[in-house]
């Protein structure tokens, strides 16, 4: 039950990532390579917080999201100025720089060898000290980022996001701020992918450099697109599939170097055959990169 | 010191600069980051040390066989991938994402047959090497270089002295003219990821000549390549050379003051300032970076 229960919450944590990556990808048609190094940033401030402050858990995870707003300022700021595939790749370098940072700033991060011993919360007294309770907070902060993300692009906010997706000079010319809202959406975004990284951090009670590589991002990207870019339930469908599917795996009797190795090839043939046959994703009916 | 850095820049830059051109050829004509180079690299690398260790061929033979197959790979990318997307009328974006998906699977593969620890094609001893100018350069060492300057050489000769080179720099240009004009886009794309990957293989068959391999080294010669195609802006073969020399001797310079944990960053910092101002690299015509 236990290991039921730590799929259901890597399914929650991954859902939180997919949704808000695809508030910026599938409805704002941003693709962002820098989603993990803002999953980064909140796992290693509620990391660090935890063990060298004692922070209150929700006081770390409002600092948290809000250090991953302001970094995505710096990073949106000039990326945005770029297009298309040239904004893909400024987002990659700036994962690879914050990816550098986790894992060179020896004094702060201790680099390679991570933060142990970070203690489960305590929420007014309360604490999961079980998987199963940790399930309710993973559960409530998985729905507070639906809840945010649903709250948003069915606003009058998220049409202008669908407006840019869809035409950018048309969306500029009708008098909206394009570069505002794209930055304003890109802060989101990073904000709510810090709060699945506080939970993370407190969950598996470690933060090291290799949980927030390029691979993680693509991963996440992978989910939204398997489930469906720009779908209400698709990002949710996703990260179940890419998060269970592998589970799988285990059962198999495989050395973990090989699992690991398959996982990563079931996840970048899901997405050859994705971007082949149905861009849209298994729910979506927005066909990415139209 | 210092003048070892330069030379020691040098080195990794002909490999990036072999890269670059490839990636950058491939991207003239189709107008989408081909990630799945990284793999095709890695690929070549573990295509050569198959060779010599399984076949055992000899390492000319084994080269040219290891090269022959990764042209073969590039081209069957394209045909059984790519060209279905073309004729969708695919964005650019899904083609990057299909591509990223390419390279992941062709990097577990190599990670699954060959494991994950260290391989190597080096040969005899470690020599000393000659000192040029206060700096030690192995002989291999110089064969690295010179290869990768008589393939820049080759490939700019095959682009401006063939009629294959014209018709690619037609499509490169304009592909709906070409196609007016009766060129056959198509083949033109498959036989540029042919030769695209060659250069890839070289790059990476001499970089092993000097270093060990691991599954993973493609991504860091993409990741350089891409970079290095930016910097010395896309289209051109000097361009190719001089971003690979550039971001070959930032690396290795960056160095000198930091410690070389920092040397993707600084890269990367590198190009992040070049996207921002002057986003056609050095000699680059300007391309869609900056339009809407």
């Amino acid at each position: 039950m236990e290991y039921i229960f730590h799929i259901i919450i890597l399914v929650l944590v991954y859902t939180i990532l997919a949704v808000s990556l695809d508030l910026l990808a599938g409805h704002t048609g941003l693709l962002s390579i820098a989603h993990a190094a803002f999953y980064g940033l909140g796992a290693y401030t509620a990391a660090l917080l935890a063990v060298e402050c004692g922070t209150p858990f929700f006081v770390a995870v409002l600092i948290g999201m809000s250090i991953a707003a302001v970094v995505s300022f710096c990073v949106s700021l000039p990326s945005l100025r770029l297009h298309d595939d040239y904004f893909v790749i400024a987002t990659f370098g700036f994962q690879i720089i914050i990816f550098s940072v986790f894992n060179n700033w020896m004094n702060l991060t201790r680099g390679p060898f991570g933060i142990p011993g970070i203690p489960r919360p305590v929420i007014f007294g309360w604490s999961p000290e079980s998987n199963g309770t940790f399930l309710l907070l993973a559960a409530l902060f998985a729905a507070f980022a639906y809840a945010v993300v649903n709250r948003i692009v069915t606003s009058p906010y998220g049409r202008v996001l669908r407006a840019i997706r869809e035409d950018e000079l048309f969306t500029r010319a009708v008098g909206k701020s394009v570069f505002r809202f794209k930055i304003m959406t890109f802060a989101i975004s990073a904000a709510l992918a810090a709060s699945a990284g506080c939970l993370y951090a407190h969950y598996v009670n470690y933060v090291g450099p290799t949980s927030f590589t390029v691979t993680e991002s693509i991963l996440v990207i992978s989910m939204v697109i398997i489930g469906g870019a720009g779908s209400r339930w698709g990002p949710l469908l996703g990260a179940t599939i890419l998060v269970t599917l592998p589970e799988m795996l285990r059962f198999l009797g495989l050395p973990s170097s090989t699992a690991a190795n398959l996982r990563q090839i079931i996840y970048g043939t899901l997405l050859v055959i994705l971007m082949m046959v149905r861009p849209r994703g298994l729910v979506g009916k927005y066909d990415f990169g139209r | 010191m210092l003048s070892q850095l330069v030379l020691n820049g040098i080195i990794a830059g002909s490999a990036y600069a072999l890269l670059a051109l490839g990636f950058g050829l491939i991207y003239s004509v189709t107008r989408f980051f081909h990630f799945a180079h990284g793999g095709v690299y890695t690929f070549a690398a573990y295509g050569t040390f198959f060779a010599v260790t399984q076949l055992g061929l000899s390492l000319p033979g084994a080269i040219i066989f290891s090269i022959t197959l990764s042209a073969a790979l590039g081209a069957a990318i394209d045909f059984s991938v790519y060209r279905p997307l073309r004729i969708r009328k695919a964005q650019s974006t899904v083609f990057l994402l299909a591509s990223l998906g390419l390279f992941i699977i062709i990097q577990n593969f190599i990670s699954i047959l060959f494991g994950d620890d260290t391989k190597s094609i080096r040969r005899g001893l470690v020599s000393e090497g000659l000192l040029v100018l206060g700096a030690r350069i192995t002989p291999i060492q110089i064969v690295i270089v010179a290869a990768s300057a008589g393939f820049c050489f080759l490939t700019w000769l095959a682009l401006h002295a063939t009629t294959m080179g014209r018709v690619v720099r037609a499509v490169s240009n304009d592909a709906e003219l070409a196609r007016v004009v009766g060129v056959n886009s198509d083949r033109v794309v498959v036989s540029v990821f042919a030769i695209g990957s060659v250069l890839a293989g070289v790059a990476a068959i001499i970089r092993s000549l000097d270093s060990d391999m691991t599954p993973t080294i493609g991504f860091e010669a993409l990741l350089m390549g891409v970079v290095a195609m930016i910097i010395g802006g896309v289209g051109s073969v000097s361009g190719a050379l001089l971003g690979g020399l550039f971001v070959g001797l930032v690396r290795n310079l960056g160095v000198w003051k930091l410690p070389t944990e920092w040397q993707d960053a600084i890269v990367f910092v590198v190009l992040i300032a070049f996207l921002l101002l002057r986003p056609q690299g050095f000699l680059g015509r300007r391309l869609r970076s900056s339009s809407i």
